[in-house]
């Protein structure tokens, strides 16, 4: 890596930059483009810092999982360094990373993507009425409780790591933030609160019987039940399968996940893989990263995140975006919670992929889905935190190490790889789970994960393609994602579908 | 009566300050909504009007057909690459164009965080982007808007620096701006509302009483006093975090355990590296607190060390609370 500037879409509030061109041929999409459109060269201001300051500088990539950067970060940084955890910091960096987790996908439900339901294109339909009163922006009933409630449940971070976003309480050698029982009480009160938004509003049931449901039977016969289908999630399940969500957007159907939240025995909560059609261990030294169509120098290479090169070429004449085009293997893969649910063979996702394949309403589902076992989870990491025992081990300065710090984020797999020299940050890289869904095309010109499940979708009226903001959106590409549309060739039509 | 037009843009950001906002209570963004009677016209992440209709609102604002009362800009704006403002096209335009014209029409003209007031992390180093802030570029004034610039209030740009920005400080701010009691004179030299940034992070930190005896934390996760050796800057910085708290009143950076780093001046971040150590020569900080005299901090920390009671001596430097009679 020279003295160039850096690349955008690792250091990109990719989710909020982007640029989307589909082209359409007889109500179909034929052709999609996804651009990162915004530089922010957040390589170059690390360069040449103390390596701990990339504590600060990185988690601020964005705002929306601050706490994934963090938890990446000061990964990087402890591989680097070399130090031990001891268990009570596990356990609370799971809890920040879950807390965080959880409320973006709930965020993501209500205010980004259930909010397209009520979009005018279906407002011929019986539910309707029903939906706007449920999931309208600013006015629905569920939308303003689950505003609401995401407020509550940041409130454990409050106490487990100060503020958010931007907390530095996650550092290399655990937390920042010893807790004591009264904390955990607090915590646990905050939880339960939250545990009953989940349980009265969104499944009309509670945690355990949700995750009773083991396939699609499963859940069809849950709808059937109580007054199940009433609740928010059984009219998102309802309304999905009534329009058609379920064939729509199907993506690489190659899943990567690095695995996280890592337990203090060594083992981690969820493990990583690659799904193929096989289910193989994850190596991160398969990743690298495509220049070809991005603003960078360099055409013909595949470059480790490790010794990247980012140089800018504003006159590339097949050039569309500001990121890079991330591979595994040499090939496209969709990162994000279904990923992780089937490489850790959930066997609901595993049954509904096998049954509708990945789509909108698969990925969507299995989004709340992993919500919902991570709202129990948190309860059992805070219940083994042992307030008399250390949450914090000292590290020392190294004059030249490198480190790679891999995490699952909200939308997917994140990771942090540093180089330092002479105490110095050399070369530190950043890629995102957006990155990766939202690549533009690799060396072989095949389209990345969001084009390719773009590819395909049917769009009744051009001007109004509701079809292509729910494929985009089914990958959450981010809270803040301004994501345009332009349509047709000689017309060309400029769209902007924001997430809510 | 009238709706009040707020526009919300976001530039080279990382949409923190957004998820601060939403974070708002007493009152919260529906409240909010509510008392100032307000419009919002577009917010990138909140609002469902798509496409066109966003950039025939932008260009009525433009074109003075429909009045803009408030803008509020998140995140840095880039003029580079030479001053072409391409590292951030928004609808096809450099961002940096339309916030010229838009500041031009808008009665107020609010930058929300510490990267569209003060240029932040993005213009940091050596500034590759050539972002700025919308009137200041670190401590200088101008940015992008000019040193001159005014809203149609008479106003300048007011600043809420944070990063994130505090949730109180975007909405209460919008509030009294919107009521007209948010007069010039009651902002600071960094066109900040003094009720916010004329206190001191410092202030109200649980952390006082070991400060007072500068018995100091010696790692992360001990009780004592974070400014001697671990790098806080809360004695620097100018903000009320401590006394407002956050998330519902759970935490503040401080009672989280780790330095401040001083988000809200100017000055963040290059002004406060390296931020996890205190520089010190010999053994006197180079980050003193602002107005207190090296003279009178030397020899009142020295007398501190001597005068500290064996309570707060051993629990600085324990991660857990150690009772002593």
């Amino acid at each position: 890596m020279g003295d160039k500037l850096l690349t955008i879409s690792p250091f990109n509030r990719v989710e909020g930059d982007l640029e989307i061109k589909v082209r359409l041929k007889d109500g179909e999409v034929v052709d999609a483009y996804a651009s990162g459109v915004m530089f922010r060269g957040f390589e170059k201001l690390l360069r040449g810092r103390d390596p701990l300051d990339a504590l600060v500088f990185t988690c601020r990539i964005c705002g929306i999982c601050s706490g994934s950067h963090s938890t990446a970060a000061s990964n990087a940084l402890r591989s680097a360094l070399k130090i031990h955890m001891p268990p009570n910091a596990y356990l609370c960096r799971n809890v920040v990373m879950a807390t965080e987790t959880v409320m973006s996908h709930v965020t993501h439900f209500y205010a980004f993507f259930a909010v397209d339901f009520v979009n005018k294109r279906y407002s011929g339909m019986p539910t309707y009425k029903v939906l706007l009163e449920r999931f309208a922006s600013f006015s629905g009933r569920s939308y303003v409780k689950a505003l609401r409630i995401r407020r509550k449940i940041l409130e454990i971070l409050g106490l487990f790591a100060g503020k958010w976003p931007h907390t530095l309480a996650l550092q290399p050698g655990g937390t920042t933030r010893p807790v004591d029982r009264s904390e955990i009480v607090r915590a646990m009160g905050i939880l339960t609160e939250f545990r009953s938004f989940i349980e009265e509003s969104l499944l009309n049931c509670s945690l355990d019987r949700w995750l009773d449901n083991k396939s699609l039977t499963g859940v069809e016969s849950w709808l059937g039940e109580d007054n199940h289908e009433d609740s928010d999630l059984g009219l998102f399940i309802r309304c999905g399968r009534e329009r058609g969500l379920d064939r729509l957007g199907k993506g690489p159907c190659r899943f990567l996940s690095c695995g996280g939240y890592d337990l203090p025995d060594g083992t981690a909560w969820l493990k990583g893989g690659y799904f193929d059609g096989d289910l193989n261990p994850f190596d991160q030294t398969k990743i690298t990263e495509h220049l070809k169509y991005s603003w960078f120098k360099g055409n013909g290479d595949a470059e480790h995140p490790e010794n990247g090169t980012t140089e800018v070429d504003l006159d590339k004449v097949q050039a569309y975006s500001w990121a890079k085009a991330p591979r595994y293997d040499g090939r496209t893969a969709e990162t994000g919670p279904l990923a992780r649910m089937i490489v850790n063979q959930d066997p609901l996702a595993i049954d509904l992929v096998g049954c509708l394949g990945p789509n909108v309403f698969t990925r969507s589902l299995i989004r709340l889905h992993e919500a919902v076992k991570l709202v129990r989870q948190i309860g059992i990491w805070l219940q083994q935190i042992d307030p008399s025992q250390p949450f914090y081990a000292r590290s020392e300065k190294v004059e030249e190490a490198r480190g790679v710090g891999l995490t699952e984020a909200p939308r997917g797999i994140l990771g942090h790889w540093i180089t330092i020299e002479d105490y110095k940050i050399k070369n530190y890289q950043v890629i995102t789970p957006s990155a990766w869904n939202l690549s533009p095309r690799g060396l072989d010109d095949t389209p990345g994960p969001v084009e390719q499940a773009l590819i395909g979708t049917p769009v009744e009226d051009a001007e109004n393609p509701i079809e292509v903001a729910h494929v985009i959106r089914s990958f959450d590409p981010c809270l803040f994602c301004t994501v345009h549309t332009l349509i047709g060739d000689d017309n060309a039509r400029s769209f902007v579908l924001t997430t809510a | 009566m009238r709706k009040v037009n707020v526009l919300w843009l976001q530039g080279g950001c990382c949409g923190g300050s957004t998820m601060s906002f939403l974070n708002a209570e007493q009152p919260d963004i529906f409240a909010a909504v509510h008392m100032s009677n307000l419009d919002v016209v577009w917010h990138p992440s909140l609002s469902t009007e798509t496409g066109e209709t966003v950039v025939d609102a932008l260009q009525s604002f433009c074109s003075g057909n429909r009045s803009l009362d408030v803008l509020m800009v998140e995140g840095a704006v880039h003029r580079g690459p030479d001053r072409t403002g391409r590292y951030f096209m928004f609808h096809d335009r450099p961002f940096k164009d339309w916030i010229l014209d838009l500041s031009n029409v808008a009665e107020y003209t609010m930058a929300v965080g510490t990267c569209s007031s003060f240029g932040g992390i993005p213009s940091s180093g050596t500034n590759p982007l050539d972002a700025t802030g919308l009137q200041f570029l670190r401590e200088k004034k101008g940015g992008l808007l000019g040193v001159g610039y005014t809203s149609g209030s008479g106003l300048p740009v007011i600043n809420i620096p944070g990063c994130p920005a505090h949730p109180d400080w975007i909405v209460e701010t919008l509030v009294l701006l919107i009521s007209g009691e948010l007069g010039i004179d009651r902002l600071d030299r960094y066109q900040r509302p003094k009720m916010f940034y004329s206190k001191l992070a410092h202030h109200a930190c649980p952390r006082n009483e070991y400060y007072e005896f500068k018995a100091s934390a010696e790692e992360y996760s001990q009780q004592g006093c974070l400014f001697e050796h671990l790098g806080c800057k809360g004695t620097q910085c100018e903000s009320d975090c401590n006394e407002r708290l956050w998330l519902g009143r759970t935490g503040s950076c401080t009672r989280g355990g780790f330095p401040c780093v001083s988000c809200t001046s100017p000055r963040f971040p290059d002004g406060f590296v390296p931020f996890f150590v205190t520089e010190k020569i010999g053994d006197i900080p180079t980050t003193l607190p602002l107005d207190v005299p090296k003279a009178w901090y030397v020899g009142i920390s020295g007398l501190a060390k001597l005068a500290c009671p064996e309570r707060l001596r051993a629990n600085a430097v324990s991660f857990k609370r150690i009772d002593l009679r």
